[in-house]
């Protein structure tokens, strides 16, 4: 048995258990209101091998051992709206992603607990063939969807053909590499095959592009099953009005006995910050997400809603435009990294919620700690020295672009601009809408740019991303930066097909590469922000920051 | 008063062409392709252009705006790029919400309004007229962002009286939860309506008539109320069909403060996601409504002054 098959085996042997309360006590991070202490939040490992954080001693008002209470409505007062629930027509990020996820199941998902692991999804077992090309999957006796129709294997063959198709999946292509089709061997069991060893494989079909749908309905009702329709999540849709909210209530056939608890969820979409954090501290909504900086220490004085950080892989990305010389000398881009003081940006910027990054990248599986790959550290004269070494020792001038949308852009510009100053780097702020911030990025138009207000990854392991930036055929030039890196791109394609042993320590090294090379910066790694009223109890999220509230109850 | 009506619906037609065009033109001109949003920065150049192809965004703009406007002839306002429906479905959505909150909100600026106009001119340069005069300043100048906030911090997190937020659709509960929106817009519509109404109130109380109504001993309730008021409710009829735009304007914000799901804030979404037909549909249809409601106006206004002619 490989390493990778062990740490599946690990995965599988978790999802026929169910994790005691104490566990899952253990596996969230929560921040508790007024009169507790906010302790730091320390990372962990999980038994399985997948990093989470884990809550101080104190704060453990969210999360209870104590007997889930079945009924309540839950209000969500979410940033995002959704726009669809067609899995692979994705139009409004996270939106459309935390409400599919409640909707539907995919073979394997990520740890609800929030760990990097994955555990069992509609499949509760799978094994991998010795040439690590085939994949065969037990779909679990009780998987129905909503409508209480047995989830069959032709389904999950409908539904992973559709993701290995790229033209219905022009999304999320890049994660059906490799997906050569599926066999049919009998109604609860399918045979995927690859064209090559994808060691992300599992991470690929463990979210949106790769939820089971049931053919039938879909070939029947075309789009219009997609306002409506029949899934195999927790919950199910009972009203949906675009842009303002969406009603949940409990599917009956829902594979994990006894749950949800909650009689109804509603996904109330508010893209204004203040109007989330009214609607939580006056008690219209239980829960809040996107919970903006600037509000963290209020609500953290509110004894009567607590606060929740998630490891994800969310940073700030900042882009570098490598078709401008300047960006394209590394002293240059070294210096840019030297220059700035990560810790005060932090306070200043993120009310101390973000981490200083040891990679360019988000936090992803199998990072390497900060003594393995260090973080830049703030360095003016060594930033000086580089520049000074670069072909543009007495500085040059530039532009930075950044979205509107978000208030702390403006405070961030502000201090990279000084920062900059210092070093000899003049840069000129340009703040403009999302739209017009993301399509310059997509035209080149820009020397550097925060491309999205929010920056995430679609999976936790590095393989998106980094064929996004290192693939020559990607398509995108190097996710639009223009960079590339023969000897980095050598390494990364050994890392995609390795197994799961040699990933881990593979990527600490990439992961050192990309930080040496720094094709862009990551000026901060941040947590998913959620508030909830204190009666909310369990709000588990995984390690993309979507929460099922298939363990969610109100006391 | 038929052919009158005809010739101004004639009159309408050019305006509402050119507003369409200026939609149009406007949307497609912010930089932001709706196509590359939607895909996201995963899509390779071959998919954005397939996609883009496929919506017909390829097109020639004149081609694209004639179809459009083709569409807008039989009722057919095309499809939301973003949203995946038909953009008359989205309006039969969302206009409910709207329309409720722009009528509750004329309603407050006219209850709140007119009262204080007619005693702020009557009682002239007297404090009470200052401290009329000093309200009705802060509330133009207010920002309703910003004055939706307050009130909702006030009346709905502190006092707990009404909702911070949301909609509900079903009455009473709808002018519950559309009260302290309706405040926010009806104020700076008050604060109008205040300087409009005592100014041409002031006028007309210093006119012959009126003071030859005094002579006649007429009460100065009666006079105000009689003379002075109602030969001064054109001009603020004017007035409230003149700030309809201004309303619809202030209700995107208030709709995105509040979270009220009305055309307003479909509109902010569509505008920020680059969703060229909808952004147009709402444009053409916010001006048309302007259009009727200034026609609706000229009607009421020689109702009420049969000296008007409508001819």
């Amino acid at each position: 048995m490989t390493q990778e098959e062990k740490d599946l085996g690990v995965v599988s042997e978790a999802l026929n258990r169910r994790y005691s309360r104490r566990e899952i006590l253990l596996k969230s991070a929560v921040v508790v209101g007024a009169g507790t202490t906010l302790g730091s939040l320390l990372v962990a490992c999980g038994g399985d091998g997948g990093t989470t954080s884990t809550p101080s001693a104190s704060s453990s008002a969210g999360f209870t051992t104590e007997t889930p209470k079945q009924g309540g409505t839950l209000v969500y007062a979410r940033r995002a709206a959704t726009e669809t629930l067609d899995p692979l027509q994705n139009r409004n990020g996270n939106g459309d992603i935390f409400a599919a996820e409640i909707v539907y199941t995919a073979l394997v998902r990520p740890d609800p607990m929030g760990s990097t692991a994955l555990v069992p999804g509609l499949a509760d077992r799978w094994e991998l063939s010795a040439d690590r090309l085939d994949y065969t999957f037990h779909i679990r006796d009780n998987a129905r969807f909503s409508n209480g129709d047995a989830v069959t294997s032709d389904d999950v063959k409908f539904s992973l053909d559709r993701f290995g198709d790229p033209k219905l999946n022009a999304i999320y292509g890049v994660l059906a590499v490799g997906y050569k089709g599926t066999d049919v061997v009998d109604k609860s069991t399918v045979i995927v095959h690859l064209s090559q060893p994808v060691s992300a494989f599992l991470y690929n079909i463990s979210i949106l592009p790769a939820f089971i749908l049931p053919k039938k309905l879909v070939e029947e009702q075309g789009k219009k099953f997609f306002e409506k329709p029949v899934g195999t999540g927790p919950f199910m849709v009972s009203e949906w009005l675009t842009g303002s909210h969406m009603t949940f209530v409990p599917n009956p056939y829902y594979w994990e006995d006894g749950k949800p608890y909650l009689d109804e969820v509603r996904f109330d979409f508010a893209t204004d910050d203040n109007a989330r954090m009214l609607a939580l501290r006056s008690g219209t909504a239980q829960a809040a997400d996107g919970v903006p900086f600037s509000e963290i220490s209020g609500l953290k004085s509110n004894t009567a809603v607590y606060l929740q950080f998630t490891d994800v892989p969310y940073f700030q990305g900042l882009w570098l435009n490598h078709k401008r010389p300047e960006l394209a000398d590394l002293n240059v881009r070294q210096a840019l990294q030297y220059a700035l003081d990560k810790e005060a940006i932090n306070k200043a910027v993120y009310a101390g919620t973000g981490t200083i990054p040891n990679s360019v990248l988000p936090k992803l599986r199998y990072d390497g700690s900060p003594e393995q790959v260090a973080p830049y550290p703030y360095d003016v004269t060594k930033a000086k020295e580089l520049m000074a070494a670069s072909g543009f020792p007495n500085g040059f001038s530039t532009t930075l672009q950044y979205p509107s949308e978000f208030a702390y852009y403006s405070r961030l510009a502000l201090i990279l601009q000084a920062a900059w100053k210092e070093i000899g780097v003049s840069a000129k702020l340009i703040q403009q809408d999302q739209g017009t911030t993301s399509q310059r990025f997509y035209q080149f138009d820009y020397d550097l740019t925060f491309p999205y207000a929010q920056f995430t990854s679609d999976v936790v392991v590095p393989d998106e991303y980094i064929s996004f930036i290192c693939d020559p055929n990607s398509g995108t030039d190097g996710f639009f930066t223009a960079w590339h890196d023969d000897a980095i791109w050598k390494q990364v394609q050994e890392f995609e097909s390795a197994d799961e042993a040699s990933r881990e320590s593979l990527w600490p090294q990439i992961q050192q590469a990309f930080m040496d090379a720094t094709p862009v910066i990551n000026v901060m790694n941040l947590p998913f922000v959620q508030a909830y009223q204190a009666n909310v109890k369990n709000p588990y999220i995984n390690a993309l920051g979507a929460n099922r509230l298939e363990d969610t109850w109100l006391a | 008063m038929a052919w009158y009506l005809l010739r101004r619906v004639i009159a309408a037609v050019p305006v509402v062409i050119g507003l369409s065009i200026a939609a149009f033109l406007i949307i497609h001109l912010v930089p932001g392709d709706p196509v590359q949003q939607m895909l996201g920065a995963r899509a390779t150049p071959e998919t954005v252009a397939t996609v883009t192809h496929e919506l017909g965004l390829d097109r020639p703009l004149p081609e694209q705006y004639l179809e459009f406007v083709s569409g807008v002839v039989v009722g057919d306002l095309g499809d939301s790029i973003t949203l995946n429906q038909p953009v008359t479905t989205l309006l039969r959505q969302r206009a409910i919400a709207t329309f409720w909150l722009l009528l509750y909100g004329v309603c407050v600026a006219l209850v709140v309004g007119v009262p204080l106009a007619v005693w702020s001119a009557v009682r002239r340069d007297r404090w009470a007229d200052q401290v009329i005069r000093l309200f009705s300043t802060t509330a133009f100048g207010m920002p309703t962002f910003w004055l939706g906030l307050v009130l909702a911090l006030v009346f709905g997190l502190e006092l707990g009286w009404l909702p911070v937020g949301g909609y509900t659709d079903a009455f009473p509960d709808l002018l519950v939860s559309l009260t302290l929106p309706a405040i926010t817009l009806g104020l700076s519509l008050t604060a109008i309506i205040i300087r409009t109404l005592r100014s041409s109130l002031l006028e007309s109380l210093s006119s012959d008539y009126v003071e030859a109504a005094r002579a006649r001993g007429l009460t100065e309730r009666r006079v105000v109320l009689r003379y002075g008021l109602r030969n001064s409710l054109g001009a603020m009829i004017t007035i409230i069909a003149v700030n309809i735009g201004y309303l619809i304007g202030g209700a995107v914000v208030i709709e995105t403060v509040f979270r009220i799901p009305g055309l307003g804030s479909l509109l902010v979404e569509a505008s920020l996601r680059r969703d060229y037909t909808l952004v147009t549909a709402l444009t053409l249809v916010a001006g048309v409504a302007v259009v009727v409601i200034s026609l609706v106006t000229d009607l009421v206004y020689a109702y009420l002054d049969p000296r008007v002619r409508l001819s």
